[in-house]
């Protein structure tokens, strides 16, 4: 068979339900193998695209989402959506075609080095140079993007590649030395976690993205009840603890929210499992949890004292490592009862937190806060929201509760606008019994906007929330904060009209002028099956608080507006 | 504190592994003053000798991420007093002189080429003692010099 052929025989072996992609002369022998295959193709019209829409679709799946481009122009379009998938461990397996072998090196027609290009921003990249070692080169691609902490993994193929003819065999199995996905737990460690996790007099727990990967979330929650311990995540671990838990305190960071920073910096024991110790959660690495005895478990090994010095580090696949975490602290007590002075600490800074300017219920009706409220509110449990970056992302970040794992689907690590939209399509193909909400700003939005045409071609039911400020608001507000109010390069004064922009590609436009027809749209927008653009004209002049200033610590968070123009 | 580190990582003997190595080195700005690499297991594997130029913590970064590569079986780091370390470069000399120097020196050096323009001198030896055979030839002597960069192996892994 054609190298194309097994690379077609190779994806369906590894259950592969849909390419997102676009084809190119690179890349046409693969394509036409698809012809006869059921693997479904999904035609964006921007690589970039594909590689967001493959990146959701591994995130709410836990497989591989499979995203293909052709050599050169193609190839770099992929860039951004495989760092994007690379900064938040998500498993990605891209396809790309590439000028012959004999053509290498002499600036062909649509050559790019990508094997170059990607290495900085893949788990791996292979490029199997005879139609014989194209099986081997795909098991490995998925067994490493999807194993250990999984990551975009790049499969590069020379078009004669795709071309010649061989025998050719499909291995069940791959050996690579010098990656090991899985460690042995060493079980001492669990031991002396259970004991500093029991005397601790103020532990919290810290829950990031590595609990989704691994569905940790039962045994996570189970320590928490047993401990009567506060939990806080990540941005990224958002809804790996229901969200209106009575221990859950939120997400922490430079928007989290007011009360998880606040108690964070008041633990004396930190459970941090599956997070990275971002800069964007943490502030300054030597401030955060200074006190504290901090135990990191985690599935990379070369996470461990990289940002922040931890007292003990476990390494292993969190769900593993939290079930015998769990039974260890069970063989030292039965459940912590809620009488006890941390819990009282947490109870009183909650309380104290309520008077916060950014928790006040005064915000405009058309406004960040009062929307993803709203969203909440009619939203079931178990929709899928994606969003953009941006102002909106943090609004979510404060005042969306996330209640399940895998339906918040968002770019922390690398922070890409455009994510939002593409992601919504991604997840929905992946999760086609759930609605699926893309929450943009219109900034994010008309970065990957075409990404409706996908949708509308492809009958994939979709909403998409635009809060409209006319300006790239984050941005914006840093000015004002941090810039002496010098707004340079923000205002957009050309703004599309969302109605009729989501009308010419066929969706549905609707624009509303309060809280109540939004929540009315939003409905209709659920039922009807359609795919919709929902614009919300909000101001500009609304920050998000609270906020922890760029460079420093977490406990310089600053919960409402200040009075003079420059603060920071 | 910067001083010259030894950064010592075991590949899979195959295409692009420096690349994916020294893409790392790049990233921390670290310097390059010194590289060697053969293959080593009939083959199968490579080692690869940098020094570089750069603090411990930063040394150590590269050396811990690097553990992420997956062509990379191992990667360490050692200072300049943890290895046994030597280097061989040629010197190219306008004249070359044997009596000019010691016994000791002597049994380093051999002369590997010799033409009308000049001698070839192939000395082996630590970093600093090339770095003196060459100031004790005279700068004005020197036509050209080609030093391989240093190839170490840990202390304690010899006396295992």
């Amino acid at each position: 068979m054609s190298g194309a052929q097994a690379l077609i025989e190779a994806l369906k072996r590894e259950k592969v339900e849909y390419i997102f992609g676009m084809p190119g002369g690179a890349n046409l022998p693969f394509y036409d193998a698809l012809w006869d295959s059921n693997i479904k193709h999904i035609l964006t019209r921007h690589e970039q695209i594909a590689a967001h829409m493959a990146d959701a679709y591994g995130r709410v799946s836990r497989r591989a989402g499979v995203c293909s481009a052709t050599s050169g122009p193609g190839a770099t379009n992929l860039v951004t959506g495989i760092a994007t998938a690379f900064a938040d461990s998500s498993p990605v397996v891209a396809i790309t075609g590439q000028v012959p072998r004999g053509m290498t090196g002499r600036n062909a027609f649509q050559e790019t080095d990508v094997v170059g290009v990607l290495t900085p921003v893949t788990k791996y990249t292979l490029q199997p140079l005879s139609a014989a070692d194209v099986p081997s080169a795909i098991r490995k691609a998925f067994h490493i993007a999807t194993t250990g902490r999984p990551g975009p993994v790049l499969v590069d193929v020379p078009k004669d590649v795709q071309q010649e003819t061989a025998e050719v065999t499909f291995p069940e199995s791959v050996e690579i030395r010098g990656y090991r996905s899985k460690a042995p737990l060493d079980p001492q460690d669990v031991e002396r976690a259970a004991d500093l996790l029991v005397r601790a007099k103020r532990p919290l727990l810290f829950g990031g993205g590595g609990i989704r990967i691994s569905d940790a979330s039962q045994p996570f929650r189970a320590i928490a009840e047993l401990l009567m311990t506060p939990v806080v995540t990540t941005l990224q671990g958002k809804g790996t603890f229901p969200e209106d838990h009575p221990l859950s305190l939120g997400p922490i960071g430079m928007h989290g929210r007011a009360e998880a920073n606040k108690l964070v910096s008041e633990c004396d024991a930190l459970l941090a499992v599956g997070v990275r110790f971002s800069d964007r959660s943490t502030g300054t690495f030597s401030e955060f949890c200074k006190d504290a005895m901090i135990i990191h478990i985690d599935a990379d090994p070369t996470e461990f004292n990289k940002n922040k010095a931890v007292n003990l580090h476990i390494l292993g696949d969190a769900n593993e490592v939290l079930v015998s975490l769990y039974s260890a602290i069970t063989r030292r007590i039965s459940k912590k009862g809620e009488d006890n002075p941390w819990l009282k600490r947490v109870n009183e800074v909650r309380e104290e937190m309520k008077s916060i300017p950014a928790y006040r219920d005064s915000y405009a009706d058309l406004s960040g806060p009062r929307i993803v409220k709203k969203m909440r509110e009619i939203l079931p449990p178990d929709a899928i929201l994606t969003t953009g970056v941006g102002r909106h992302q943090m609004w979510c970040e404060i005042h969306y509760q996330v209640l399940r794992p895998r339906t918040w689907i968002t770019s922390t690590g690398l922070g890409t606008m455009g994510f939002g939209l593409p992601a919504a399509v991604g997840a929905k193909l992946a999760r086609p019994d759930v609605p699926v909400v893309d929450l943009d700003g219109d900034g994010s939005f008309v970065m990957t906007e075409q990404a409706l045409a996908t949708a509308v071609e492809q009958n994939i039911p979709l909403i998409s929330v635009v809060l409209n400020d006319r300006s790239l608001g984050m941005v914006e507000q840093w000015q004002r904060l941090m810039y002496n109010r010098h707004y340079i390069g923000v205002k957009f004064n050309g703004s599309p009209n969302f109605v009729k922009l989501a009308e010419s590609y066929g969706a549905e436009g609707r624009t509303v002028g309060s809280l109540d027809e939004f929540a009315r749209v939003l409905k209709d927008g659920l039922s009807s099956q359609t795919q919709m653009v929902i614009e919300v004209p909000v101001s500009p002049e609304e920050d998000v608080f609270p906020f922890m200033p760029p460079g420093k610590g977490i406990k310089d968070t600053v919960y409402g507006p200040p009075k003079e123009s420059a603060i920071f | 504190m910067r001083a010259s580190k030894i950064l010592s990582v075991l590949v899979d003997n195959k295409p692009g592994t420096l690349f994916r190595v020294t893409h790392l080195v790049r990233l921390m700005r670290l310097n390059i003053e010194g590289l060697t690499l053969g293959v080593t297991n009939g083959g199968d594997t490579c080692r690869m000798t940098f020094t570089l130029n750069g603090d411990d913590r930063t040394v150590e970064h590269v050396a811990r991420q690097l553990m992420k590569v997956i062509d990379v079986i191992e990667a360490h780091t050692y200072g300049p007093q943890e290895v046994t370390a030597r280097e061989l470069a040629l010197v190219s000399l306008k004249k070359f002189d044997p009596i000019q120097f010691g016994e000791e020196e002597r049994q380093r050096l051999n002369v590997i080429d010799r033409s009308t323009a000049g001698v070839v001198v192939q000395i082996v030896g630590t970093a600093g003692e090339i770095d003196e055979f060459v100031r004790r030839a005279g700068e004005s002597n020197v036509i050209d010099i080609a030093r391989t960069g240093v190839a170490a192996l840990p202390k304690e892994k010899q006396n295992a």
